[in-house]
């Protein structure tokens, strides 16, 4: 590899402990065979008696032979691991994994425990850090930007003892601590504006849940809730904005669009499986460090997790679903959850009102009739109004929706409400005005199943526009669509035309305009999807459009499919004839209720869980959704206790998602304090107890510390959660406060600082880069809180994708703080992502840092930095008179100290040869400038 | 792209051409069996059936290793065009590319490593997601040059830098001096030096003056369909002439692509004429300057299509991931073969299928790297490009 890559990856060096991994690995390895139940040949390996029976050094043999296990030999380190063990005596451990056992507290504090450890090793502790990087240190570290040059010298100067104690409540308190820590928990959470995949829509309702995270770090909210609202906070908060909004995180997963309204219901289910998979992914790790999602296939090859655990743990989810925004029927897929309870009561309130008073013009003009032919089960007269003549099947109209003459006047598109009882056999029949020659295509009258997705069912009348100019059925993803061969339409302006499409049990479609057969009748030769189309009671609709081309003058839906005759005679007898007309003051009254209902504000949204009833889960063979096995009921994971929620296979969400966040967010559960407690302290020390913030199973290792991570999860739960106690407590301890000055004999021994012989200095993350030059240059626009900003030309080339473009401006809205900026899939920054900024879809525990050359060209020539060095510079000669007073000012600003001698005369001879801006622009590009120490 | 329509010769398709045939597909609109439009030919000294839809690609059969039993996963452009390209239909896992780059580094560090070279029309589905980094660190990304304007990105200098990097590069030696220990300081001051270098190198690579007159010509520079895609297939092998680990070039784009769902010949014909000469002169180049030996050159495509045309009386074939062709130039491959076969209408493998996987697995073993090693450690996972599938096609192997 060259050696620019420089990444760093610390991956290695697990503190292993071969009593538990070895014993482990025959579990994993050997233990379907040879447990204690099956005992194949005789053997059983789950416990230390039965296994030593046949000798362990001929396990070895058999093992190094390559003859065991049948399925595959064990890896060189695997071996290697078994020979030490047996060569040590084959020590077993049958004890639980470490993070899997109950929380022990051991009074002390951090520095005992750190010491302690150092000692093992003959290591100390560094001395403290000088004030002046210890101020820049924490100042960046509790809030993410630089402090000002009188904070630093006032800090300098204060020789109190408490100073220090002081400045971090000051800096706890700042609204610039949330906003810094929400930028940590946004990583983890994969916190993300757009829908990914193919179309990667906007998701204009996601940022609310960025200001719930900033809002609960500020409040010190406990961590405990914290939790728990995002898992289940609408259910266990009921009517508070706050808990809706957090449960966004179980949805900012990437939404298929595409295979979510695929016409193949097995993709549609597939889609919906990996999704559930990402959902557990998160919450298992988010929460527990346990990668559940691991388990989708077979049993989890490393960690206690079966695979029945992850079925049981994804049914506890199984009801929550992504708000989502189908452009085909944004009726039923909103792209979010209102958030105000008392909206839907206001627009039902409304809507009753409106419909109280279409009731009583329907009464007015209600029409009498004998039927000869067979009677439809709904009609619409459309001659004041969109009612049902026959039944409650009445259609929504607007202020807009116009009748007259006996029309449905177009631009309208009226829904209806859903049907009492389900129909196969129909007939769908409607008479229009041509207003116009027909040109573009339109769906007349159709009718459609609500539920599940787009692909599921419609079929109806539709003119087939463009060239093409002929009536024929129209359906989703045109399973039942023929072109039926009939001929083009010429009627002209002011024609009346009588259609009819008759689709019988048995699978054949007929269509009919005035009152004679319109090209071939057919079947459609489809499998599953060209039989006739049942639509559900209470869930299809009916929907009417009409256009600057035609009008609609009658519609009427038949539960039977009507012969040749049955038409013929519907079509000479025509539509229903006129009413007598109905008093103006009542449409008056509508009209006012309509502009009443359509004047309410948009309610606030945000993309949080939206419940469906969840089903039942089944165990799928392999992961595999074509491969459905048994029931599971919603559940924790047997390896942790109390993990039986109790609930049938049937539960409803309320009671599943209830019940798992209570059983996650608990003091009883190990897991979930020490995760946190790691993440924090991985945050504060660019390294955590346990390396892998995400995994708290055997992959990610053992604790540096395990008493320390033990004892502050303790006295987490015992500050009732409080996260703010718990970085006080780390700050101001003597670990935290000292140098991060290089030691090589110490790095000889622990190069990678896991004991803690200094403080590790790093690189600042490519958010803090921004903001600090923002800050320095006097330019950061420090509004808190609201809909991200949009640093990105958003286009729509394809017409069915979004395409974000960034750019740079010198808009007050971008020169925000860089965790308000928009966190799209694709529209990433140039200079972020080369500062290690993750795509916001990847959960991220940990960000690696990376030095490359693209990332010293965005720092050099991005819009950006070049900017703000103008600004800085303007900002520095503003505030100063002489070229030695500016040097001062910019190196003050930008580091945090004056510069040195020879610095002074570097700067000097630069801004004589060039100018100031040049001097902010090196700033800039500064190592020390980057770099926490 | 289709495979009965280019690789995959299918007569039975000629002869039941207008029967029905039962299959569910992507829109779920199957229409009757479509007889391919295009002659098949058997073509150089091997005999490869190639068609007439690729004139140009068709002289170089001899150089080329079909794969005629390709499978993938996904019926759907962004998720399967994401999973030729990561090996999983989710997005957030590193492409091919940054795993190579991760793995072999690059031999010349005056470009980036991995350079992706996108259609002149627009970005593929899912755009910069396809040749994302995704948990691998940054450094192996993609980076995409664009056509216009600065090819990569901060590449050039708003203004005269040149005085305020001696006083940086001072500036970061002192303070990396002051801090022995600290290994990612020095690479601050080497990675300003090769930012300089890559200011001068890669409008140098991308500088298309130089190349002759006869080679332009070739690759069809002076044709307005081809003179697009001519243009990255030049530079991709000026860049893998430069050291440049992995080139990725597109043909087609989300919106602009092989997607001939209703207009098999229209669409087909189109996208054809445009990348088949480029990409043919582009491996006759590469052979002739000597590079086609150590250089594997992958043709991919993210799924076939349906032998049955999309709806009734329909000319154009829907999505279809269940076989489909892909092909394989250059290092490492035997050339002039066929391997793996379809049933008799293309419709499934009937010998040797060859998932995503596989053709993973054997193009990173191609490249000297075993897939079921490569790993990346991943919240709770050793990541592979290949998840934990994948077996090398030995068949194909030289």
């Amino acid at each position: 590899m060259s050696h620019w890559f420089l990444f760093a990856l610390s991956t290695g060096l697990l503190a292993a402990d071969i009593s538990v991994d070895a014993p482990a690995l025959l579990a994993r390895r050997c233990g379907g065979c040879h447990n204690a139940k099956a005992k194949t040949a005789g053997l059983d390996l789950s416990n230390r008696e039965t296994a030593r029976s046949r000798g362990f050094d001929r396990i070895l043999r058999r093992v190094q032979l390559g003859q065991m296990p049948p399925d595959g030999a064990l890896s060189a380190d695997e071996q290697q691991l078994l020979a030490k063990w047996i060569d040590a005596g084959a020590p077993w451990k049958t004890e639980k994994w470490w993070s899997l056992q109950a929380l022990r507290h051991t009074p002390g504090t951090i520095d005992a425990f750190v010491n302690a450890k150092l000692r093992e090793s003959g290591l100390a502790m560094s001395p403290p850090a000088d004030p002046r990087t210890l101020i820049r240190r924490v100042t960046f570290d509790l809030t993410g930007l630089p402090p000002a040059p009188e904070e630093v010298e006032a800090f300098v100067n204060d020789k109190s003892p408490a100073a220090y104690e002081s400045l971090v409540g000051r800096l706890l308190a700042s609204p610039r601590y949330g906003e810094r820590w929400a930028r940590h928990w946004l990583d983890v959470v994969r916190f993300t504006e757009s829908e990914g995949f193919e179309r990667d829509e906007p998701r204009e309702h996601a940022w609310p849940y960025r200001d719930y995270v900033i809002r609960s770090f500020n409040q010190d909210k406990p961590y405990i809730d914290f939790a728990r609202e995002q898992i289940a906070g609408d259910l266990i908060h009921p009517g508070s904005r706050d808990a809706v909004i957090a449960t966004g995180l179980l949805v900012f997963g990437p939404t298929d669009a595409v295979g979510l309204t695929s016409a193949v219901e097995r993709e549609r289910e597939a889609v919906r499986e990996d999704q559930l998979e990402e959902m557990a992914g998160v919450v298992s790790q988010t929460f527990l460090g346990m990668t559940v999602n691991c388990a989708r296939c077979h049993d989890h090859k490393f960690d206690p997790i079966p695979q029945r655990d992850y079925y049981r743990f994804k049914a506890a989810l199984s009801g929550v679903w992504q708000p989502f925004a189908d452009p085909a029927s944004t009726e039923l897929f909103p792209d979010g959850r209102v958030l105000d309870p008392s909206y839907d009561a206001k627009v039902t309130a409304l809507r009753t009102r409106i419909r109280d008073v279409e009731s009583r013009i329907a009464a007015l003009h209600r029409q009498t009739r004998d039927w000869s032919a067979p009677k439809p089960i709904a009609q619409w007269t459309f001659e004041v109004d969109a009612h049902d003549q026959l039944g409650g099947l009445h259609a929504n109209t607007t202020s807009k929706t116009e009748f007259r003459d006996g029309h449905l006047i177009g631009p309208a598109s009226l829904i209806t409400a859903p049907i009492a009882a389900s129909v196969t056999a129909k007939t769908l029949e409607a008479w229009i005005t041509v207003q116009k020659p027909l040109e573009k295509e339109i769906n007349v009258f159709q009718i459609y199943n609500r539920s599940g997705y787009r692909g599921a069912a419609s079929d109806g009348i539709q003119y087939a526009g463009g060239t093409n100019k002929q009536w024929r059925n129209l359906s989703t993803a045109s399973f039942r669509t023929n072109d039926v061969g009939g001929a083009k339409e010429s009627a002209n302006a002011g024609e009346r035309i009588h259609l009819a499409i008759a689709y019988d049990a048995n699978g054949t479609i007929t269509l009919y305009r005035n009152g004679t057969k319109y090209g071939e009748p057919y079947r459609p030769n489809n499998g599953a999807n060209g039989l006739t189309q049942t639509y559900a009671a209470g869930d299809a609709v009916l929907k009417f459009n009409a256009s600057a081309d035609l009008s609609i003058d009658e519609a009427r839906l038949y539960n039977t499919a009507l012969t040749e005759n049955q038409i013929a005679s519907s079509y000479a007898a025509g539509p229903a004839p006129a009413q007598k007309p109905v008093p103006g003051a009542h449409f008056d009254e509508r009209l006012t209720l309509h502009k009443e209902l359509e004047s309410l504000p948009a309610p606030d949204k945000a993309f949080a869980a939206s419940p469906r009833d969840p089903g039942i889960t089944r165990l799928l063979l392999r992961g595999d959704v074509n491969r459905k096995s048994d029931p599971v009921a919603p559940a924790g994971l047997s390896a942790l206790p109390n993990s039986d929620f109790h609930l049938p296979a049937d539960a409803p969400d309320e009671m599943r998602r209830r019940k798992l966040a209570e059983w996650i967010a608990n003091a009883d559960n190990p897991l979930f304090s020490r995760v946190i407690v790691n993440r924090i302290w991985a945050h504060h020390f660019g390294g955590g107890i346990v390396e892998n913030p995400n995994d708290f199973g055997a992959n990610g290792g053992s604790p540096s510390h395990p008493e320390l991570l033990d004892s502050l999860a303790v006295e987490l739960i015992q500050s009732r959660w409080s996260l703010k106690s718990l970085h006080r407590r780390i700050v101001l301890s003597a670990a935290y406060r000292q140098s991060s000055t290089f030691n090589k004999e110490a790095a000889s021994k622990d190069s990678s600082n896991r004991l803690l012989w200094r403080y590790t200095p790093r690189r600042l993350e490519g958010e803090a880069v921004r903001d600090s030059m923002l800050a320095v240059s006097g330019k950061l626009n420090d509004k808190p809180g609201g809909p991200s900003f949009r640093p990105f030309k958003v286009t729509k080339p394809g017409g069915s994708y979004v395409k974000y473009e960034p750019l740079d401006g010198d808009d007050a809205n971008f020169q925000r703080r860089s965790i308000y900026r928009m966190n799209v899939n694709t529209g990433g920054d140039p200079m972020l992502e080369s500062l290690d900024c993750p795509v916001p879809a990847v959960k991220t525990p940990k960000r690696p840092t990376t030095t490359t050359p693209l990332q010293a060209l965005s720092l050099m020539n991005n819009p950006l930095p070049v900017r703000l060095a103008k600004a800085f510079a303007e900002r520095v000669a503003a505030e100063t008179t002489s070229v030695d007073t500016q040097i001062d000012r910019a190196f003050a600003l930008a580091l945090g100290r004056s510069p040195k001698d020879h610095e002074r005369e570097a700067s000097r001879m630069l801004i004589k040869d060039q100018n100031l801006e040049a001097l902010c622009w090196g700033l800039f590009n500064a190592s020390e400038f980057l770099q926490l120490e | 792209m289709s495979h009965m329509d280019s690789f995959d010769y299918k007569p039975e398709l000629n002869i039941r051409d207008g029967k029905p045939f039962d299959m569910p597909t992507f829109f779920g609109q199957a229409g009757n069996l479509y007889a391919s439009p295009w002659k098949f030919q058997q073509r150089g000294q091997s005999g490869l059936y190639v068609s007439d839809l690729l004139p140009h690609l068709a002289t170089q059969a001899d150089k080329l290793t079909v794969i005629r039993s390709m499978v993938a996963k996904s019926a759907n452009h962004m998720p399967a065009v994401a999973q030729m390209n990561t090996g999983f239909i989710l997005s957030g896992f590193p492409a091919m590319g940054a795993w190579v780059t991760y793995a072999l580094g690059t031999e010349n560090q005056n470009l980036p490593a991995f350079v992706v070279l996108p259609d002149h029309r627009n970005y593929p589905w899912g755009g910069t997601l396809q040749w994302s980094n995704g948990f691998l660190p940054a450094a192996v990304q993609g980076t995409a040059f664009k056509s216009t304007g600065d090819p990569v990105p901060d590449l050039t200098s708003p203004s005269d830098q040149t005085r305020a990097r001696q006083w940086v590069g001072a500036m970061n030696r002192t303070y990396a001096e002051q801090h022995p220990g600290e290994s990612d300081l020095d690479a601050r001051v080497r990675s300003y030096e090769l930012a300089a270098q890559m200011q001068l190198s890669v409008p140098d690579a991308v500088n298309l003056d130089g190349e002759s007159e006869d080679t332009k010509r070739r690759y069809g520079f002076d044709q307005t369909e081809t003179s697009h895609m001519a243009r990255r297939c030049v530079l991709a092998r000026r860049l893998i002439e430069r050291g440049v680990r992995f080139v990725q070039v597109y043909h087609g784009a989300s919106g602009a692509d092989w997607d001939a769902h209703g207009d098999l010949l229209g669409n087909h014909g189109k996208m054809a004429r445009e990348y088949d000469q480029p990409v043919a002169a582009l491996l006759n180049d590469l052979a002739e300057r000597g590079l086609l030996k150590d250089t594997l050159v992958m043709g991919v495509t993210e799924f076939g299509r349906t032998p049955v045309a999309q709806g009734a009386g329909k000319k154009g074939r829907d999505h279809h991931p269940n076989c489909f062709t892909c092909w394989l130039a250059g290092a490492g491959v035997k050339p002039g073969i066929a391997y793996g076969a379809s049933d008799d209408l293309g419709h499934q493998p009937a010998e040797s299928p060859v998932t995503i996987y596989d053709f993973h697995a054997t193009a990173l073993h191609l490249l000297g790297l075993n897939h079921e090693k490569l790993t990346y450690y991943h919240n709770g996972i050793r990541r592979r490009l290949t998840d934990v599938h994948g077996h090398v096609v030995q068949g194909i192997l030289a």
